[in-house]
């Protein structure tokens, strides 16, 4: 039978061997953070509206940022990313929005071409339609099934307690007035 | 020191895996001698990932750009607390990070378990060697901090601008010292587990390292906010990025832990729950990391994609099947002793306040996944961002809030409506007044209404049972109020320590209801010209651009635009925003721009600035932003008051002739058994305390 220390060194040859080999095939593994470079930017242009067409306000237009999600990592909307951070994505998808603003077009028509070209991902919350009902409804199914269950638990266990206070029978405690007022106050001063 | 380094931590992984091995050995064989040989070698480990630390350091610090970990995240003219803090910058290093604190806690555990618990040490060892198994094998084998490049670079990458904070000196490792806290909880439940020992004493061990978590947490995510407040420049703290929801998801399960372990401790109930929060908690933190670094989910915050993802799903997996089998085929042992008897009772309101953190940890993790799901499910990509997070979070983070102030007005076991009148009266009245003082000002932000109410009537609670101690106290001891208030606090700290954390609840939801009244100005300033705004408190301010200026520091260019700051009843502020644009030491571009934003703080709000970039012909017109921010302030006082809080309920009692002193304070009622139990009295209570 081997001894602890032939079983460490054994052990130790082996790991060695396992560490070269993977010490040479992982050179070049790590690579830098996720792009903000614009990669994947998809044009929305539309033709201009005769001039008579009422024109977003440049209030108007944020709003319609504000909806947009920004395709960088980011996870900010296209108003805020383009205004705090460096990307390459919402600085071109404001210029859109601009033009399209400009041409005449309105909120509703911006955000259905911005999700014509790019997907209902654009939107920075999921319609509320089909299967995203489940996203929305979810979280509140889950804590009001949540709530029930934990009330229908309390309900069954306080009936087994009152049936169990009923069937037992009382023991009789040996203890002076002062102990038990003692005891009382204890009790209650646990309460609170 | 690199290859000592290199070679230590091949050496760390040598010894956890035999003490993993002998730990489990010597638990099923009751063998001491191999325990004994378990617990040293992980203590072996502690010391060769502590020096594989030092190698790493030295190498960050001297710019040996040989390693590629090093040229990826420095650069020559980095600032040295960079180079230091780049640590834990990218993936390979936070791993290594990551195995530190892990052997670190699991030293600390052994030596403070040493006599006690002695019957699921081993276990305890085990599990713990066996996580850092894990994350030593995932770090050598697909996330080296000490592989090499092929060719020696004159310099390196440096390091993202945005890391160049000194909040990610701090923010990160909190965090890490948060989530691997986890881990200590989740081997003693492991350990309970099979050995069936599942009383109250894993539990003792649990609750410190719980609050450890819980603590170390609650200081890394407030950190966290404030780091993207202060460098981020969209002038926000949260912005429900996944990075962001993995810290919160631990905390969460974990807040619900730290309550309702303090059931089973009073009445021996809620066994099996409190079993899949520690297990939970444990698992969440590994999830979090999962989805931070496999690149399955986008964010900022996410290091690149990786092998590493397949480790952690893997890890996750397994552990996942070991605890729902150990857990399974422990079920009768984690019955209740005990049961509860009333809906209107403190154990109830506890268990409400349980349903509502795990609703909303489920909520996050949802949110969070759900774009996954949906392209599972429709083939097809959506984003789920704050709008979403928003709109479920608020009603049910609303909801905790009001559960905050009724769980401690309720008396344990079945209240009365004598007792209900008598607690809820004063801070019902308390809230009722706020909310209808605010409405009367003119508020009219329904959201924000509800939530300044609830704070009221949360706070009058809480002050309720502050007076109630300090006057019990005053009658008893004829003691002076700071003196009562300050030895209140020190007599049943577990108490008055979770009535401060909840103060700093009613102060974060304070600071974030004031994010209704944000007010934002774009608006483009040459030099001397003016603009007047006006602020949520109907104040009008005039700012006055005093030029743009252009210069280069260590390892940056810079544009900057001040502002001259002015308001009626206030001397005139300078406020400086900037754009940098970061270099190597030959002055080549590392980075896109980034923003550093200047604020005008104070306790009522923020002015924050931001500086778009610069336009016109002589690029002297400053293109900025102007956002007055209410309450920002309260978010970190918030933070700070839960972690001081928490360091309260977590700080030992001291001890007096070998008893506690937590013992004496009035609380414990000691029965005999024979005498004075009822037939279906539960188990002797062990404290009081929230």
């Amino acid at each position: 039978m081997a001894t602890r220390r032939q079983f460490v060194v054994t052990l130790g040859g082996a790991v060695a061997a396992v560490a070269a080999r993977a010490a040479r095939a992982q050179q070049g593994a790590e690579a830098p953070g996720a792009t903000m470079a614009g990669d994947g930017y998809v044009p929305v242009r539309r033709l201009p509206r005769p001039a008579s067409a009422k024109r977003l306000t440049p209030l108007e237009r944020d709003a319609v940022e504000r909806i947009l999600a920004c395709p960088c990592p980011c996870t900010l909307d296209v108003f805020t990313c383009r205004t705090s951070m460096p990307c390459g994505f919402s600085p071109r998808l404001h210029a859109d929005v601009v033009q399209l603003a400009n041409g005449g077009y309105s909120a509703d028509e911006i955000l259905a071409a911005f999700e014509q070209a790019y997907g209902e991902k654009i939107l920075m919350a999921p319609h509320k339609q089909g299967f995203n009902w489940v996203g929305w409804i979810a979280p509140f199914a889950a804590v009001g099934g949540g709530a029930f269950a934990a009330g229908a638990l309390i309900r069954q266990w306080g009936r087994r307690a009152a049936e169990r206070r009923k069937a037992a029978r009382p023991v009789p405690i040996e203890a002076s007035d002062d102990e038990m007022a003692r005891l009382e106050a204890a009790i209650r001063s646990d309460d609170r | 020191m690199i290859l000592l380094g290199e070679l230590s931590l091949w050496v760390a992984l040598l010894m956890a895996t035999w003490s993993a091995t002998v730990s489990f050995a010597g638990g099923r064989m009751r063998r001491g001698d191999l325990v004994a040989s378990g617990e040293r070698s992980l203590y072996a480990s502690f010391a060769f990932v502590a020096l594989s630390s030092i190698g790493l350091w030295t190498a960050l610090i001297t710019s040996d750009f040989s390693l590629r970990f090093v040229a990826s995240y420095t650069s020559a003219n980095l600032p040295t607390v960079y180079k230091f803090s780049a640590f834990w910058g990218g993936q390979a290093g936070s791993m290594l990070f990551w195995c530190l604190i892990l052997s670190l806690y699991s030293a600390l555990t052994l030596f403070a378990n040493r006599k006690r618990n002695r019957e699921l040490m081993p276990w305890v060892t085990g599990t713990l060697a066996t996580i850092l198994i894990f994350f030593l094998g995932t770090t050598v084998f697909s996330a080296n901090p000490y592989a090499r490049l092929d060719w020696i670079p004159p310099d390196g990458t440096g390091l993202n601008p945005q890391l160049q904070n000194p909040g990610m000196a701090f923010h990160p490792p909190n965090l890490y010292l948060g989530y691997v806290a986890t881990s200590v909880p989740f081997a003693f439940a492991i350990a309970a587990l099979v050995t069936r020992r599942l009383d109250a004493e894993w539990l003792a061990a649990v609750r410190r390292w719980s609050l450890v978590s819980w603590l170390f947490l609650t200081i890394g995510i407030t950190m966290g906010m404030w780091w993207a407040y202060v460098e981020l420049g969209w002038g926000g703290y949260w912005a429900w990025d996944p990075v962001e929801n993995a810290s919160l998801l631990p905390w969460l399960t974990g807040t619900a832990f730290l309550h309702s372990i303090m059931i089973q401790e009073k009445r021996g109930m809620l066994r099996k729950w409190n079993v899949t929060l520690v297990v939970a908690t444990f698992l969440l933190s590994i999830l979090g990391t999962f989805i931070t670094r496999s690149g399955v989910i986008e964010s900022v915050h996410s290091f690149a994609q990786s092998p590493v993802g397949a480790y952690f799903a893997s890890f996750l997996i397994i552990a996942i099947i070991v605890t729902a089998f150990l857990v399974a085929t422990r079920l009768r042992d984690l019955e209740a002793r005990a049961e509860l008897e009333s809906m209107v009772s403190r154990e109830a309101a506890f268990l409400y306040n349980n349903v509502v953190l795990v609703g909303i940890a489920f909520s996050v993790l949802w949110g969070t996944l759900f774009p996954i799901i949906s392209e599972a499910v429709r083939g097809s990509k959506i984003t789920v961002g704050p709008p979403f997070f928003n709109t479920v979070n608020i009603p049910l983070g609303l909801l905790l809030l009001a559960l905050t102030g009724i769980g401690p007005l309720i008396a344990w076991r079945r209240a009365s409506i004598g007792n209900l009148k008598r607690q809820f009266a004063a801070p019902v009245a308390g809230g009722v007044f706020l909310g209808a003082a605010l409405f009367a000002l003119g508020m009219r932000d329904g959201y924000a209404l509800v939530s300044y109410t609830l704070a009221g009537f949360v706070f009058t609670t809480i002050a309720q049972e502050f007076v109630k101690g300090v006057n019990a106290r005053r009658r008893m001891h004829d003691e002076a109020v700071p003196v009562a208030l300050v030895r209140l606090i020190a007599r049943n700290r577990r108490r008055y320590g979770g009535y401060i954390v909840h103060f700093g609840v009613v102060v974060l939801f304070a600071a974030f209801a004031g994010l209704a009244f944000k007010k934002e100005y774009d608006l483009s300033l040459t030099p001397g010209a003016s603009f007047s705004a006006v602020d949520p408190y109907n104040r009008t301010w005039t700012f006055t651009s005093q030029g743009v200026s252009r210069y280069e520091e260590l390892n940056r260019q810079v544009t900057a635009v001040v502002l001259e700051a002015k308001r009626a009843g206030m001397s005139p502020t300078l406020i400086k925003s900037e754009k940098r644009q970061h270099v190597d030491s030959r002055g080549q571009p590392t980075f896109e721009p980034s923003t550093e934003v200047g604020i005008l703080e104070s306790l009522r709000q923020d002015v924050y600035l931001v500086l778009h970039g610069v336009s016109g012909d002589d690029r002297e017109t400053a293109e900025i932003r102007i956002t007055f921010n209410p309450l920002v302030w309260w978010v970190w006082y918030g933070g700070i008051i839960m972690a001081l809080g928490g360091l309260i309920v977590m700080w030992p009692q001291a001890t007096r002739g070998g008893t506690k002193r937590r013992a004496e304070g009035g609380y414990v009622v000691v029965m005999q058994p024979s005498e004075r139990r009822t037939a279906d009295a539960p188990e002797p209570p062990v404290e009081a305390g929230v």
